[in-house]
């Protein structure tokens, strides 16, 4: 799961991975890459390249516990390699993996159950020794350490490594290696095991495209000599080509180069400059104020976070800026969820569908800039899975509203379903928000378009880091919500969201009398290893929640960002919707 | 400060109270006067606003997608003024600045009128009960008082503003602005009482042992004719005073809460919310800025000189020239 950074305040974005094809979306020019800024254009190696951001800190440098799409790809870039990496290139090409610590992208059996990678020579750490397969099961077994990584990061291994359920704080009988017994810890080394250079993976599920698994961070290795258990998060120990001499949260982070880093053993990464320093907790209006003015250390600076929607004019309406900005999708669907236990009258739900206007609320959002309007849950850039979905008879294609068709819904309703006519047409329906700027005005917007409907919705602002630990208790009738699959499978989106179980589903769609059907179809989608076959499953359930209008889908967003004249290979890559932090050059 | 002021000008002064004359010398000082246009301009167009809003045709709550262009931003010059919209739109909706800005008249005022009647009156009574009981009870009020000016007041109020929001929803005040108000409301009056407290206990100390309050006593006068008929008259200036002096305190305030995040909550217009909309479209939509900054400026601005004119008019030993 990926949250919105619109929610989160944290930028996050997600990691995609499109088998090439084009998903027909989105702008593909040059732009997209950055102009001159994305090309190796008179790069001089050396120099210190400048990351300019509002967060107070990294949202966590433990590999472990890395679960944010731009951070897991500037980490990855730099102090953490993994046995796979992503391919650093710009556009469509940036989607597949390569390896990375390991030789080749792993071999697996014929039930896609067990996959084995071996270990590269000369793949060392910060202070010269060598990465052992040992340092990487040592790694993941982290993960499992609830008292360490809180569940911060991706739980992959808890889910596919074959360890048998037990009562551990994630289902699991292995507790991570802190508190593991012997015989507990033996578990998971028949999971994981090491055989000098070659480390085995034993799934209970078949995974086909374990070889992206192993490129999250969360399955990197970290040394056991140097690990501070949750402390770890203030300096993890380097097998890249940076490391980390200091680390500030609220100040900065400087991150060096790390002499023994072997680059003979590193076909992924091409580091460029010398020095990165992260500057914490900067105002947003100033980075934007500072990257326009482009003076001094601010021409080899980059910006973590976007730029904010009211700069976009300036920024885009400005041609002598056209190499330096990028611009594209971020991977995030937003979309509003109903209450289907509450509003349980698909015309009702219709109705509201067909009367918003969500010309409007991408409009107040920055415009076309911020997204395209949705027609599936999931991304376009999952191009494997998305398909544009038929949605609601009568629904404007330009986003405004199509008040007849939602009248008419309406009045059917008066018939079905009179007590949620009459909830909605009377006191009104709750509307669960974050309380954020953006929000102040879009519920102005649904406030407007619903009344012009003949729907009464009651504004519920909510604190937005308490959100979804609000709505999880206490539901309104309808709620807003942004999603990222964080892999190249729809699994990541649709069960998530919609399913049984699903751990962010607030729909209450289990009430809905085609939820059975729909569910039943879900798990036989989960464990289908023919992935076209899937990939159509994913496709006729994102049909049958849009035919359900269990919620509706918003926009798939887009970011923009600003690099200052000196910084080149600035490219947007695509699996984590940031620059590829580590390759980025300077020039003059 | 003498009961009635004899020492005054040439006019025939005979036979008028403190606040007759005072009102007389008040409408010698031309500031003064502006002033108080200044600010029955802002009391009449919040009591008004529905109806102004619909004579200029300026609806707050309307969106206008065709005064912004695709980003959101104002298609105009100046935030896009026009005869439609005097004042510009806003950013991202199209909202009508001038109806939003008189919509937001009216919470200012509202907060500031109630926020000060809640906080003087129980100022003043206190006051008064510990001006004339003294002893123990005087000591007990004075010390809460303390307690209460010893507080980090706008820290408090921003840090319980979501818990005590919550609190006082699951008491029953309705959901939303309702409870908001309600909240500042009360923080206000619990914050702000002490200085008309001390202010009116001071006075009464010194009134109590003035020769008419003893005469009135030695006929054998109840407290409360003591209160109303001897003491209250002659305080009347300077709670006015204090009134004027504090209101507009009260509406920057509200400016400040909202502009915090911890005030009224969207789609309801304030100029605190529309303070703090506009600072992120400095750089794009300059005008906007000015726009509930001039106001808050011209009000509290008005207020302050009302309350300085009255003042000068009820207080004649400050002897300043009149302008």
């Amino acid at each position: 799961m990926k949250r919105n950074r619109i929610i989160a305040a944290i930028a996050t974005a997600a990691i995609l991975i499109s088998a090439c094809g084009g998903s027909g979306n989105g702008t593909t020019s040059g732009e997209e890459s950055g102009g001159r800024s994305a090309t190796a254009d008179g790069i001089k190696d050396g120099g210190t390249l400048y990351v300019l951001t509002f967060q107070e800190g990294a949202s966590n440098l433990d590999p472990q516990r890395v679960y944010t799409g731009a951070e897991l790809g500037a980490y990855g870039s730099t102090y953490a390699r993994t046995l796979t990496s992503y391919v650093p290139a710009a556009g469509k090409d940036g989607a597949g993996v390569e390896p990375d610590m390991a030789t080749d992208l792993g071999t697996h059996s014929d039930d896609l159950k067990t996959w084995s990678f071996t270990l590269r020579d000369g793949v060392t750490w910060e202070d010269g020794t060598d990465v052992t397969c040992g340092d990487i099961a040592y790694g993941i077994s982290r993960t499992f350490a609830a008292e360490v990584t809180a569940g911060e990061g991706p739980m992959y291994a808890t889910t596919y490594l074959d360890i048998p359920e037990g009562d551990s704080d994630f289902g699991s009988a292995y507790p991570g290696p802190w508190l593991a017994t012997a015989d507990q810890q033996a578990l998971f080394d028949k999971a994981v095991a090491c055989d000098g250079k070659t480390i085995t993976f034993s799934l209970k599920v078949p995974v086909a495209d374990f070889a992206y698994t192993v490129s999250l961070l969360a399955f990197g290795p970290v040394p056991k000599a140097q690990d501070t258990a949750d402390q770890y998060a203030l300096k993890p120990f380097s097998n890249g080509p940076f490391k980390i001499e200091s680390y500030e949260p609220g100040k900065e982070m400087v991150m060096v180069r790390n002499e023994n880093w072997n680059p003979e053993s590193d076909p992924v990464r091409k580091p460029h400059v010398d020095k990165i320093i992260w500057q914490y907790g900067l105002d947003e209006a100033v980075i934007d104020e500072r990257m326009l003015a482009d003076s001094g250390d601010d021409k080899n600076a980059i910006v973590y976070g976007g730029i904010q929607a009211e700069n976009l004019q300036t920024v885009f309406g400005d041609d002598s800026l056209k190499d330096r900005r990028t611009d594209g999708f971020d991977g995030f669907v937003s979309y509003t969820m109903f209450n289907n236990e509450t509003v349980n009258c698909i015309e009702v739900r219709q109705a509201i569908w067909l009367g918003l206007d969500r010309e409007a609320l991408r409009t107040a959002a920055g415009g076309p800039f911020t997204g395209e309007f949705a027609k599936s849950f999931v991304a376009p850039l999952l191009a494997t899975d998305y398909a544009p979905a038929k949605l609601v008879d009568g629904l404007n294609e330009d986003g405004t509203p199509n008040l007849e068709a939602a009248k008419a819904a309406l009045e059917k309703a008066k018939t079905s379903c009179p007590d949620v006519y009459a909830k909605a047409t009377g006191d009104g329906l709750r509307f669960d928000h974050p309380d954020s700027d953006a929000w102040k005005k879009n519920i102005a917007i649904w406030i407007d378009s619903m009344k012009a409907v003949g729907v009464t919705i009651i504004d519920n602002p909510i604190e937005p880091s308490k959100y979804y630990a609000t709505i999880n208790g206490d539901r309104g009738d309808i709620m807003r919500s942004g999603w990222a699959a964080d892999w190249a499978n729809a699994s990541t989106v649709i069960p998530e969201l919609f399913g049984k179980g699903g751990g962010f589903n607030y729909t209450n769609n289990e009430s809905d009398p085609n939820f059975a059907a729909f569910d039943e179809k879900v798990q036989s989608a989960k464990a289908e290893t023919d992935r076209a076959k899937q990939a159509t499953l994913w496709k006729e359930l994102n049909q049958t929640i849009i035919d359900n209008v269990w919620a509706i889908p918003g926009s798939a967003t887009k970011s923009q960002n600003l690099v200052g004249s000196n910084v080149r290979l600035g490219y947007q890559w695509l699996p984590f919707g940031w620059y590829n932090l580590g390759a980025i050059g300077l020039a003059g | 400060m003498e009961p009635v002021d004899t020492r005054d000008d040439s006019m025939d002064s005979a036979g008028l109270s403190p606040w007759q004359l005072g009102m007389r010398r008040f409408r010698k000082g031309r500031l003064g006067v502006i002033a108080f246009w200044v600010v029955f301009f802002f009391v009449f167009v919040a009591i008004f606003a529905p109806i102004i809003v619909r004579l200029l045709n300026v609806d707050p709550y309307a969106l206008d997608r065709n005064s912004i262009n695709d980003f959101g931003l104002p298609k105009g010059p100046l935030g896009s003024m026009s005869w439609n919209h005097p004042l510009g739109v806003e950013p991202g909706t199209g909202r009508d600045i001038l109806g939003r800005l008189i919509y937001g008249t009216r919470i200012s005022l509202l907060i500031g009128a109630v926020g000060t009647l809640l906080s003087t009156g129980v100022g003043v009574i206190l006051g008064m009960v510990a001006g004339l009981r003294r002893g123990w009870i005087d000591s007990f009020i004075s010390r809460i008082g303390d307690v209460a000016l010893a507080f980090p007041s706008l820290l408090l109020i921003i840090a319980l503003a979501n818990p005590m929001t919550q609190r006082l929803e699951s008491w029953g005040v309705p959901r939303g602005n309702t409870a908001k108000l309600t909240y500042i409301l009360a923080i206000l009056t619990i914050f702000g009482w002490v200085y008309m407290a001390r202010l009116v206990r001071g006075q009464v100390l010194s009134l109590r042992e003035r020769d008419f309050v003893e005469a009135a006593r030695s006929f054998g006068a109840g407290t409360c004719h003591l209160v109303f008929k001897q003491l209250l008259p002659n305080l009347w200036p300077q709670i006015i005073i204090f009134v004027a002096m504090s209101l507009p305190g009260y509406v920057a305030l509200e400016a400040t809460l909202s502009f915090l995040g911890v005030g009224l909550q969207a789609p309801t217009a304030s100029w605190g919310i529309m303070l703090g909309d506009s600072v992120r479209y400095y750089r794009t939509d300059t005008a906007y800025l000015f726009i509930p900054g001039g106001a808050l400026l011209l009000l509290v601005l008005g207020f302050n000189l009302l309350a300085d004119g009255l003042r000068d008019a009820f207080d004649p030993r400050s002897d300043r020239q009149q302008l």
